[in-house]
């Protein structure tokens, strides 16, 4: 007998935002992401409580994939957020804060969401154009014959990850190895557009940091027994490949629901093995030298060939699958019938190499454009810090620097010309104030979130740089002696600069545009930032906020 | 966050705490008790404690990875491991108190530590050419002598009944060594070994093992010196020649300065036993009988001989006297009784043998072989089927077994029982569950190919020239094996050894294997890194004085240069760095001090742990005003009664030998020490991440923050 029950009616919340549970879960949030923030962050231990693993990081993408939230705003807020970080990976923590000081500064000023929204928008427009224009002052263009400016970048990136806790050493090393990496993939050859290769991670656990290498090729771990059988000789100057996704472990392939009837004395395994075992016959008949599968291989099939001095190495893995068809020129062969001839592909060599406990296939290949980069370290959590930092290659100055430049420059802009966008968006000049004001100050105090040790923050009225300074500090003639560099570590405090507290109101000025051009070589350890992450995190942390001002009812269905 | 107290911090310290009567080479064990299932354990290991211990909490989660990461890589190190981890949370608690900011504790102590392991670089001693003494009978029985004489002593401390019972087995002591002659290499003659078993129950009962003490001293020790004259310390490029100006001729009386290395491999052994000598002794047994192995094996090839530690194999036998326990080529293994007549009738001739990787059971099926589960079999036909499909494949097994004339099977996982009656009926021995390597080592010597199934087999891959007896040195009726007997099989020029464990006491079987793999990895590491430190608290004690030094500069001279990865960030705490930087180094060498003193004070020759700490303040003293801790610390470890460096297992007994550590294992021990130290100093909240919903539990509050 089956039963119904009555529906229950949906709940419909109206202004979600003015609800003080909903303010009091933002603060938490902003809470521990802000406390995250930087190379001086806090950290955060995450586990179940039931004894489940611990994951020590302070990494939005970590954060934001574990933080099961309640709330449907914070819910908006949160999946936009890994949204944007599983595009570029970098910039979470940023967009994050961001997305909650709009929100929280928002609030406060009291005006019409509307209001709010189109303000915020040209905004972000003048922010945009801005950053993406020639003038912009906080922008170094990548001078590929260099490495320094990549190197600066991958050191700010791996810096800003305390969780790995990388010495300066260590940290040195890991960057020159990711540049090396990121270096190896691109094509000797290009035409018009290059085609990156692609950097593999292999992971080595327990070993040292200062032991991660680089080598071009692939690596494929093996087992013991699979080494002491040791590799056959080569026969000729490359080795000809047959790369399989199909299991060949001997399985019948999915039956189906409903059963099987097999009449007695005929085995359906032998059967299999009848076919696998063709199979290798036409391997071995058509030269190849070294067969791979994503999953098992047979024993008696690998017997077979190894008989026949074929080399069979199985249970590759679906993620060694792409680059080992790239790197061979091999089509994955998806079944057990016959293969086509064009199927095939070739390496240069193949060689054993060991790392750590842990042996290796060492793949060749004849043109590299994948390589593999074995990184070490101590313990998991450092691992998985370190695994989720490669990124592509264009700087924004880091260390809060573009944030308060970019703050002084809109201040600037939004009092010096407010006509064009008074006339365009309809507004009043207090309402453009009040959230300049907002929009600056969420810029600014995120700026300021990179300081966890009680410090003060400055800006200089020359170039608007982020400027760190002790709490409680003595006059301010000794200033330029207690403040040695900005946040990116561009300017000296022994030039002439005059500072400001960051959040004391000040009258606007015009920071300094157009960087000059020696500027990205003077500095060898510059604070630099991606600069597309960056500009999306921009991006995506107004249109949220936006969004979630925008939000007058949440309707919920409670069956 | 709460600035003067950090939650995490404190339950590091108090797990630590608990392992803190493992350090140093005189353990105290601990009885791990279960209440709930009346269970109890005996563990004299950080490793073995933590396996015991509920560590749930997240702190406690974290430090079992680490102490687990580092056993797993190194199979050492855990105990400084552990009580390093107590010792810094600790002092960066203290920081916290005095009110550092975190991010400069931080900073600082891993910039210390940095320092450190730069500066004990100088007290490295280098290692090589050990094997070219191999062959020295002098140092080996020279090292028995030790092995009697000091290790009851340490290993029991309070059982002083177990020495005199140890000297009654003497004899048959000596018998099970006969054996291992008599089974494998024609090394030395029973009669040898049984001379010198008077030979040290004399010794150790006249207490004068003086003329013994002396020729060691002048083999081990003064092998070269160097005189240099010049009141500075010399440092050449490689730091491997430090020696001493000699200006401190009256204060430390005749101590030469002396060019340290080690090239005997007796001398390295006693270094790094660290008081565990018996365990030492079956390792040193074990690497000769490699030795010997591949030197035969290569004939005059010159291929530099390596321990090879996968091919060491040990095997317990609880409930005989320590004595018994003995190092044997080959492979040693039970079986059950019942095949008593099988082996009698196959331990006369070699035997082919076939080796199966997985089970040995008609449903196993290789790694990765999916069964169908719906597949169901029906009979067309109305005969009688009286075979089971068991017995079918069992038939087929014994079909192929005789084919090519095999009598033994050696199978890495589970063999059907009922298959084992069936091959001993047919004149052959099955026998499952053996080690991987154990398998490796089997191919090489015999020639077989590994196979997943019988089907499998073809005359490439069955092995020729295994012998199989009874293992018989051991009178089995004082063994708790009723119906089981051990055998052993072997291969000629077999790369395997086994050593066999035994203990009375059955609850320290498995104390005893971990202390054997300790000693054997020590040894494994200091062969395969050609160096080792000086030990015996050596590189810790120029660690702690080092510190004091710097500490000391830096309050001299404000402005320093930072280093460390604050260097290139602009923030306040850069500047501000030196102001903060002598307290929290002194704070990082305060646990050096908590470590040498308990390390000290375990050694039982200091009654408190406060007259520990006078006894190293006053060295530290002494070290810092020399001008150089590291000459300083090379000219006491070469006053070998000074007392200090060389206390490690007792003044009362004068030993001699010099103590050793190695290198890159203790090196890592102290980074993943300070670094989950670290780690935990800057978490400030634990985040639960439930199905249902989310908690904050932030450390102020200690209540909980939903999302």
């Amino acid at each position: 007998m089956s039963r119904f029950e009555a529906k229950k009616p949906s709940l419909c919340k109206s202004e979600p935002l003015t609800s003080e549970r909903v303010r009091a879960t933002l603060s938490v949030l902003k809470g521990i992401v802000t406390s995250c923030y930087g190379p001086l962050g806090r950290l955060k231990q995450l586990h179940n409580g039931l004894g489940g693993s611990v994951c020590t990081t302070s990494q939005s993408s970590a954060l934001l994939a574990n933080l099961s939230v309640t709330h449907p705003i914070l819910k908006i807020l949160t999946t936009s957020m890994q949204n944007h970080v599983s595009c570029f990976s970098d910039c979470g923590l940023f967009t994050a804060i961001l997305c909650c000081n709009l929100i929280e500064n928002a609030q406060r000023i009291g005006l019409t969401p509307s209001t709010v929204i189109k303000l915020n928008k040209h905004l972000l427009r003048l922010c945009i154009s801005y950053l993406k224009s020639e003038a912009c002052g906080c922008r170094i263009p990548v001078d590929f014959s260099s490495t320094q400016i990549l190197l600066c970048l991958v050191r700010s990136i791996l810096t800003s990850k305390p969780a790995s806790m990388l010495t300066r050493k260590e940290i040195d090393h890991i960057s020159t190895l990711i540049l090396r990496a990121f270096l190896l993939t691109i094509p000797e050859n290009t035409e018009d557009h290059i085609i990156l290769g692609e950097s593999i991670i292999v992971p080595l656990k327990g070993q040292r940091v200062i032991d991660s290498t680089v080598l071009p090729g692939i690596l494929i771990e093996m087992s013991e027994v699979q080494l002491m059988k040791g590799l056959p000789v080569k026969k000729s100057d490359s080795l000809k490949v047959a790369l399989f996704c199909a299991s060949l472990s001997g399985d019948l392939s999915d039956t189906g629901e409903g059963t099987v009837v097999v009449s007695y004395g005929v085995s359906l395994e032998n059967a299999v093995l009848d076919q696998l075992l063709n199979l290798g016959r036409q391997l071995v008949s058509d030269h190849v030298d070294l067969v791979m599968c994503q999953k098992v291989i047979h024993p008696s099939l690998k017997q077979f060939l190894s008989m026949h001095r074929v080399i069979a190495i199985d249970r590759v893995g679906v993620a060694l699958m792409e680059p080992l068809s790239k790197v061979t020129g091999s089509q994955p062969v998806g079944s057990l019938g016959s293969i086509s001839p064009s199927s095939y592909g070739s390496v240069k060599d193949l060689c054993t190499a060991k790392f750590g406990f842990k042996h290796f296939f060492h793949l060749i290949p004849n043109e590299a454009t994948v390589c593999s980069l074995l990184l070490c370290n101590r313990n998991d959590t450092a691992w998985d810090e370190l695994k989720l930092t490669l990124k592509e290659p264009c700087v924004l100055l880091g260390g809060g620097c573009t944030e308060t430049h970019l703050a002084a420059y809109i201040r600037h802009k939004t009092c010096n010309e407010p006509e064009s966008i008074l006339k365009d968006e309809g507004c009043n000049q207090t309402e453009l104030h009040l959230i300049t004001e907002a929009f600056c100050s969420a810029l600014e105090s995120l700026a300021a979130s990179l300081e966890h040790d009680g410090g003060e923050i400055l800006t200089d009225m020359k170039y608007g740089h982020f400027w760190s300074l002790q709490a409680d500090s003595p006059s301010i003639v000794n200033w330029p002696d207690l403040l040695s560099r900005c946040g990116c570590g561009l300017y000296n405090s022994q030039e002439e600069l005059s500072w400001s507290f960051l959040r004391s109101t000040c009258h606007p000025f015009a920071p300094q545009t157009f960087l000059p051009h020696e500027a990205a070589g003077s500095a060898n350890y510059l604070t630099l930032d991606c600069f597309t992450a960056k500009l999306n995190g921009l991006q995506v942390a107004v249109e949220t906020a936006n969004l979630i001002l925008d939000l007058s009812y949440v309707i919920e269905d409670k069956n | 966050m709460n600035e003067k107290r950090h939650m995490g911090l404190q339950q590091l310290a108090s797990f630590a705490e608990t392992g803190r009567t493992f350090l140093g080479p005189v353990k105290s064990s601990k009885f791990i008790i279960d209440e709930e299932r009346h269970e109890s354990v005996l563990i004299s290991s950080t490793v073995r404690l933590l396996e015991s211990l509920d560590l749930t909490s997240a702190v406690g989660q974290l430090l079992s990875e680490a102490v687990q990461a580092q056993n797993n890589t190194y199979r050492t190190g855990t105990n400084t491991l552990l009580f390093l981890v107590g010792a810094w949370s600790s002092a960066a608690e203290e920081c916290l108190h005095l009110g550092v900011p975190i991010s400069l504790i931080v900073s600082v102590m891993s910039e210390g530590l940095d320092s450190c392991i730069e500066e004990v670089v100088s007290l490295q001693v280098p290692v090589y050419n050990v094997f070219d003494h191999m062959d020295n009978t002098k140092t080996f029985s020279g090292f028995e002598t030790f092995s009697v004489s000091l290790g009851p002593f340490h290993q029991i401390p309070s059982d002083a009944g177990l020495i005199q019972k140890k000297h009654n087995l003497k004899d048959v002591a000596s018998q099970s060594l006969t054996i291992y002659s008599l089974s494998g290499r024609p090394v030395k003659s029973p009669k040898l070994f049984r001379h010198q078993a008077k030979v040290e129950v004399d010794k150790d009962t006249s207490q004068t093992p003086q003329t013994l003490k002396n020729s060691l001293l002048a083999d081990t020790c003064c092998r070269k010196s160097i005189l240099i004259h010049s009141r500075h310390f010399n440092r050449t490029d490689n730091n491997q020649q430090i020696s001493k100006p000699d200006g401190f001729l009256e204060q430390h009386g005749a101590a030469t300065p002396k060019t340290y290395r080690c090239n005997d491999l007796v001398e390295l052994e006693m270094g790094l036993s660290h008081g565990d000598h018996s365990s030492m002794k079956l390792v040193d047994n074990a690497i000769r009988l490699q030795y010997q192995n591949a030197n035969m094996q290569q004939g005059n090839r010159t291929m530099p001989f390596m321990f090879d530690i996968s091919r060491i194999f040990t095997y317990c036998l609880p409930g005989l006297p320590e004595a018994f326990s003995c190092v044997c080529p080959g492979y040693i293994t039970v079986t059950s009784i019942s095949s008593t007549t099988l082996i009698k009738e196959l331990q006369n001739q070699p035997v082919r043998v076939v080796l199966i990787e997985g089970d040995l059971t008609e449903n196993y099926r290789h790694l990765g072989f999916n069964k169908s589960a719906n597949i169901k079999t029906v009979l067309e036909n109305t005969k009688v089927q009286q075979d089971s499909s068991e017995e079918l494949w069992i038939n087929h097994v014994l079909q192929v077994l005789s084919k090519f004339n095999v009598n033994l099977v050696l199978a890495q996982g589970n063999v059907s029982d009922y298959l084992i009656e069936k091959c001993i009926h047919s004149k052959r021995l099955v026998i499952g569950s053996v080690n991987g390597n154990v398998m490796q080592a089997f191919a090489e010597a015999s020639g077989a190919v590994q196979v997943a199934y019988v089907t499998q087999v073809n005359e490439n891959c069955v092995g020729n020239g295994v012998h199989v007896t009874f293992w018989g040195s051991i009178p089995l009726d004082v063994v708790d094996m009723v119906d089981r007997m051990a055998i052993m099989l072997k291969t000629e020029g077999i790369n395997l050894v086994t050593v066999v464990l035994t203990s009375p006491v059955t609850a320290h079987m498995q104390a005893k294997e971990d202390r054997f793999w300790t000693c054997a990895y020590r040894l494994y590491y200091a062969l395969k890194e050609q160096k080792v430190f000086l030990g015996g608290g050596a590189v810790e004690f120029l660690c702690l004085s080092h510190l004091q030094i710097l500490a000391e500069q830096s309050l001299n001279k404000r402005n320093q240069v930072c280093s460390g990865w604050l260097r290139n960030t602009s923030s306040w705490l850069a500047s501000s760095l030196a102001l903060y930087r002598p307290t929290v180094l002194k704070c990082l060498a305060s646990g050096w001090h908590r470590y040498l003193s308990t390390l000290i004070y375990n050694t039982a020759s200091y009654s408190s742990e406060f007259e520990a700490s006078t006894f190293i303040q006053h060295h530290l003293q002494n070290a810092i005003d020399s001008g150089s801790p590291s000459s300083y610390i090379l000219n006491e470890c070469s006053k070998l009664n000074s007392g200090i460096f060389n206390s490690g297992i007792s003044n009362k007994l004068e030993q001699i030998a010099r103590v050793y550590d190695i290198v890159t294992p203790k090196i890592e021990a102290w980074r993943r020490a300070l670094d989950l130290v670290l780690l935990v100093l800057q978490t400030d909240s634990e985040i639960i991440t439930g199905l249902g919903h989310t908690q904050i539990n932030s450390q102020v509050s200690e209540g909980f923050l939903f999302l």
